[in-house]
């Protein structure tokens, strides 16, 4: 019976230790796949599977970066001399091209004479770039691919443009979206922190019981409220209000989501700042306040010293509650992929960028894994939020002992 | 207590087990969306048995869920590109094509803004950001705001392909999740233009006139139009579906052929075939 | 002294202000929602299908899909997180494992809403090959929201006073009986409040759901698990963005914000008399 009873409480512990196992679990997991998908992007070049960029063999240029290939496929550089070949127009071809210069009856009913003729058109357009798939050149075809650079993972934070879908070589610079983030994160804060500190003082310090047991559970009906909701709201009041309150030709911007995200931040930081307010020991108001102190000075000279870094949580906290958000975001700023140099323009962000996208991105091609990059890169901005949030509660806790 | 909650437990999960009803599901294009759906809802409103689904997601995507098999019939709103073919010969699956309507692709401003038609080469230049301002194309002296679709719709490939000559937009193009948001942003922005779907137009936005003859006839947007091919940003509608699945689905297509379904084709703001 | 008085004066004014202020934009939305969208809101659009490209009928399959989204990430979240919370709360002493513990739940409960939707989208869609269904988007929500259940349930443990445990091990009790028969008939109140709570944040989400249930149009009710559905926030999502009648879409468009809102609130106000109702219960026991 004992054995039995030791047996039984040995089994619990154990479904209760796997069950705790769990959070740490998902989080490796999480790891695990963002990068699995999303590395994809590093590992080689930055046309989709199997495609090659071809010339033919006359040609003298072997490689081009991709930069260059763009240009030339945005009409931008018309002449191969532009790149360092002779005087000759580039002609572009994608592989949709080839019913301009052959019939549906050439090619076969299943494609199958599409290699052969590949090769009759360069043969007969030297000047061509072709862009195609390699497994549909035939043997012994008369021209010869061209080596594009690699995608850098510099070359993909710090890039400037975002056409994830542009032919042939599409372009993931996320420079843009990080700024955005951080601009529209910014000024969340700067709307968020005072309000949220002034009101948690306010609850904590200065408001009689009465009035607090009305604005807690506010602030809880706050922190309830859908995203999309606040985006919904967004879009319909704030956006048009800002646009005539500022005379901007467009009301989708960085201020609209800031403000937006700022109410969503509010809760957050209201929350964390009054509770860190309230563990202040009564005794050491009491001593200030002995001292002739009045309880403004208090506030100001021994409990907010005291409560600094429950603030500073509360802070970061909101941080991460404003950076990661995404449909309300989606909803208010407009999203063009411009770097942002003022609070009044639109703005593109990491998260919106990945929900407005994903879903139309073929699932393991090129922009596929780019969006899951994206994921990393966020994932990387809440990391750092979390251990500065354990950085600072650890480092508190040494100097209380 | 215990017996109520798992006897709730039970009937809330019975029904998920019992098997599924005939169905398919329709995925692809955000621009033939709202017609599929309202072909879907009346279709099942007389076939009972017949369940549809609907999902958007552009026209890459419900061609690349035919491939991977995660939908029936992909909806879009470009043809088939010829690798896209080849991946599913090479899968060995053959394939039907149906032309379902057409649709004129209309060049929206708001209703304030003096300027009523644009040649092509001054909506390149707008797109790909070289004109900046209402000026430059006989209207105010007012900064122009480009609205487009998100990249990966078929709508933005169509525009990028057969009004901008392939090239890119401008990184300044505010990119909008879905059509309507297009619409709704126009008709609140002075400078705007954007581009949508003629089922999309509305009383809030103004629609332009488009010369693709450098300005020597310009031709408004309309079911006629459109018809008559006059109109020259005009584009079909596709359904894809595999061979195998025919049976399944060759009713409702029957149906969307039919002159019933091409008549709601027409009054869901779309062009019918004939 | 007037001076500094002045200022105490002053500054305590401006953060009640401020205080008002915060209750006014909560006043502002929540009112600006019901009043667009309670003349909406009546029988037939809270148990009609959608019809005429959504401008018209109801959002029951929306109602639905999110109860069904609700329960099933209930069901994995629940169990799951209550029994981590016993663990790390009841059975670990201070040790790095429990640091660990802590830390991985407190980094769960960071990551935003859409990387656990990529995160869903990669694992349960796509790896596991559940396709875009009922399963996926609950067990994506249940993962997003285990880390607010253990929390709630950690908390409430821990409000157990440590004088009622060591007078049931005083009895000699094993640990395992005295979790059962005095620590969480204590503490079960604040643990079914949490649970609640939870359920109202897993309603509102939009993000993880994108991409691994959300259908736009499926004027059906679900049959099966593997079954795609309509939910209510990314049913508000589309109403808001895309249709081919923004006017006429805009009443549904309020209408369903105003569902989703109400919901939450009643299910947040449920949450916080039930924990009134059952501590009483419990203090009187």
């Amino acid at each position: 019976m004992k054995n039995y009873r030791i047996i039984v409480e040995k089994f619990v512990e154990g479904v209760l230790f796997s069950s705790s196992t769990i959070t740490s679990l998902t989080v490796i997991l999480i790891i695990v796949f963002l990068f699995r998908e999303g590395i994809g992007l590093f590992h080689g070049s930055p046309l989709e599977k199997d495609f090659v960029i071809a010339v033919s063999k006359q040609n003298p240029i072997q490689e081009l970066d991709a930069a260059k290939v763009k240009a030339i496929f945005n009409q931008d550089i018309t002449n191969w001399s532009k790149v360092g070949g002779a005087n000759d127009s580039i002609i572009l071809f994608t592989t949709s091209d080839i019913t301009n210069y052959y019939s549906e009856e050439e090619l076969g009913s299943a494609l199958e004479f599409l290699p052969k003729k590949l090769n009759d058109f360069i043969v007969s357009h030297p000047g061509a770039i072709m862009y195609v798939s390699g497994k549909s050149l035939p043997p012994g075809f008369n021209g010869h691919r061209i080596k594009i650079k690699d995608i850098t993972i510099p070359g993909f934070v710090f890039g400037r443009q975002w056409y994830p879908t542009s032919e042939p070589i599409p372009s993931y610079g996320i420079w843009p979206m990080i700024i955005g983030t951080l601009m529209v994160t910014l000024g969340a804060l700067l709307f968020a922190i005072p309000l949220g500190i002034a009101t948690a003082i306010y609850m904590a310090e200065v408001a009689d019981i009465r009035i607090r047991n009305i604005l807690k559970p506010v602030i809880e009906l706050l922190s309830g409220i859908p995203s999309v909701v606040f985006g919904f709201f967004g879009l319909i009041v704030i956006v048009p209000l800002i646009q005539q309150t500022f005379h901007l030709i467009v009301g989708e911007t960085v201020l609209a989501g800031s403000i937006v995200l700022g109410i969503m931040a509010l809760p957050t930081i209201i929350t964390i700042t009054e509770d860190s307010l309230r563990t202040i020991p009564q005794s050491l108001k009491e001593a200030s306040l002995a001292l002739g102190a009045t309880r403004w000075q208090t506030l100001v000279r021994v409990v907010i010293p005291y409560a600094k870094s429950g603030i500073s949580t509360a802070i970061i906290l909101g941080i991460g509650r404003a950076i990661g958000e995404t449909m309300a975001v989606l909803m208010v700023t407009g999203n063009a992929s411009n770097i942002p140099h003022s609070f009044l323009v639109p703005a593109r962000t990491i998260p919106a960028t990945i929900a407005a996208e994903l879903g139309e991105a073929p699932y393991g091609g090129m922009h596929f894994k780019a969006l899951f990059a994206l994921g990393i890169v966020l994932f990387l901005f809440t990391i750092v939020i979390n251990f500065t949030v354990e950085f600072i509660k650890n480092s508190k806790k040494e100097i209380r002992s | 207590m215990k017996k109520i909650i798992l006897v709730a437990l039970i009937a809330l999960v019975t029904p998920y087990l019992q098997a599924q009803k005939v169905g398919f599901k329709i995925k692809g294009s955000d621009t033939v969306l709202p017609l599929t759906q309202k072909l879907a809802e009346i279709y099942m409103k007389n076939n009972a048995n017949t369940s549809i689904m609907v999902t958007g997601g552009g026209s890459g995507v419900g061609l690349s869920a035919l491939m991977s098999g995660t939908t029936d019939i992909a909806q879009s709103s470009r043809s088939m590109k010829l690798d896209e073919k080849m991946k599913l010969n090479d899968a060995g699956k053959a394939f039907k094509e149906t032309i379902i309507a057409y649709d004129a692709l209309s060049v929206i401003v708001n209703p304030a803004n003096k300027v009523s038609k644009l040649t092509r080469e001054q909506l390149e230049g707008i797109y790909t950001g070289k004109i900046t301002n209402w000026k430059a194309v006989g209207g105010d002296d007012q900064k122009i705001v480009v609205y487009s679709r998100e990249t990966s719709s078929g709508t933005y490939e169509f525009f990028k392909e057969h009004v901008l000559n392939k090239k890119n937009y401008a990184t300044s193009a505010l990119l909008m999740p879905a059509t309507g948001a297009i619409v709704q942003s126009v008709s609140q922005t002075k400078g705007a233009i954007g581009y949508v779907g003629l089922a999309y137009v509305e009383k809030s936005v103004k629609v332009l006139e488009v010369s693709y003859d450098k300005g020597k006839t310009y031709v408004t947007p309309t079911v006629e139009n459109a018809k008559s091919k006059k109109y020259p940003i005009t584009r079909p509608l596709y359904y894809y579906y595999l061979s195998t699945t025919e049976k399944t689905i060759s009713p409702f297509v029957k149906f969307i052929l039919s002159p019933a379904g091409q008549k709601i084709v027409l009054t869901e703001g779309y062009v019918p075939l004939s | 002294m007037t001076k500094k008085r002045l200022i105490q004066k002053i500054a305590f004014i401006t953060f009640g202000f401020i205080s008002l202020l915060v209750v006014g934009i909560l006043v502002t939305i929540l009112g600006f929602i019901t009043i667009r969208g309670i003349g909406v809101v009546n029988w037939e659009f809270l148990t009609a299908m959608p019809k005429d490209g959504m401008t018209k009928g109801g959002i029951f399959p929306a109602i639905v899909g999110t109860g069904c989204l609700v329960m099933g990430s209930m069901i994995f979240a629940f169990p799951i997180g209550v029994l981590s919370g016993i663990y790390t709360n009841e059975y670990l002493k201070d040790s790095w494992l429990k640091r660990f513990i802590r830390m991985m739940t407190n980094n769960l409960a960071g990551i935003p809403s859409i990387v656990f939707g990529l995160f869903g989208m990669a694992l349960f869609v796509n790896y596991l090959k559940f396709g875009d269904s009922i399963i996926a988007g609950s067990l994506t929500l249940g993962l997003l929201t285990l880390p607010v259940v253990i929390r709630t349930t950690e908390e409430a443990l821990k409000s157990v006073e440590d004088s009622l445990r060591m007078g049931s091990y005083a009895l000699g009790a094993t640990k395992l009986q005295t979790i059962k028969r005095v620590v969480l008939p204590v503490a079960y109140p604040n643990i079914i409040t949490g649970l609640i709570l939870s359920i109202g944040r897993v309603s509102g989400e939009t993000a993880p759901i994108l991409f691994t249930v959300a259908a736009y149009f499926l004027p059906k009710l679900p049959s099966s698990l593997s079954d795609q559905v309509m939910a209510l926030p990314y049913h508000l999502y589309v109403l808001a963005t895309s249709g081919t009648n923004m006017i006429e879409t805009r009443p549904m468009a309020y209408g369903t914000a105003f569902v989703l809102v109400a919901i939450v609130l009643i299910v947040n106000t449920t949450a916080s008399l039930l924990r009134r109702f059952l501590q009483k219960k419990v203090k009187m026991d």
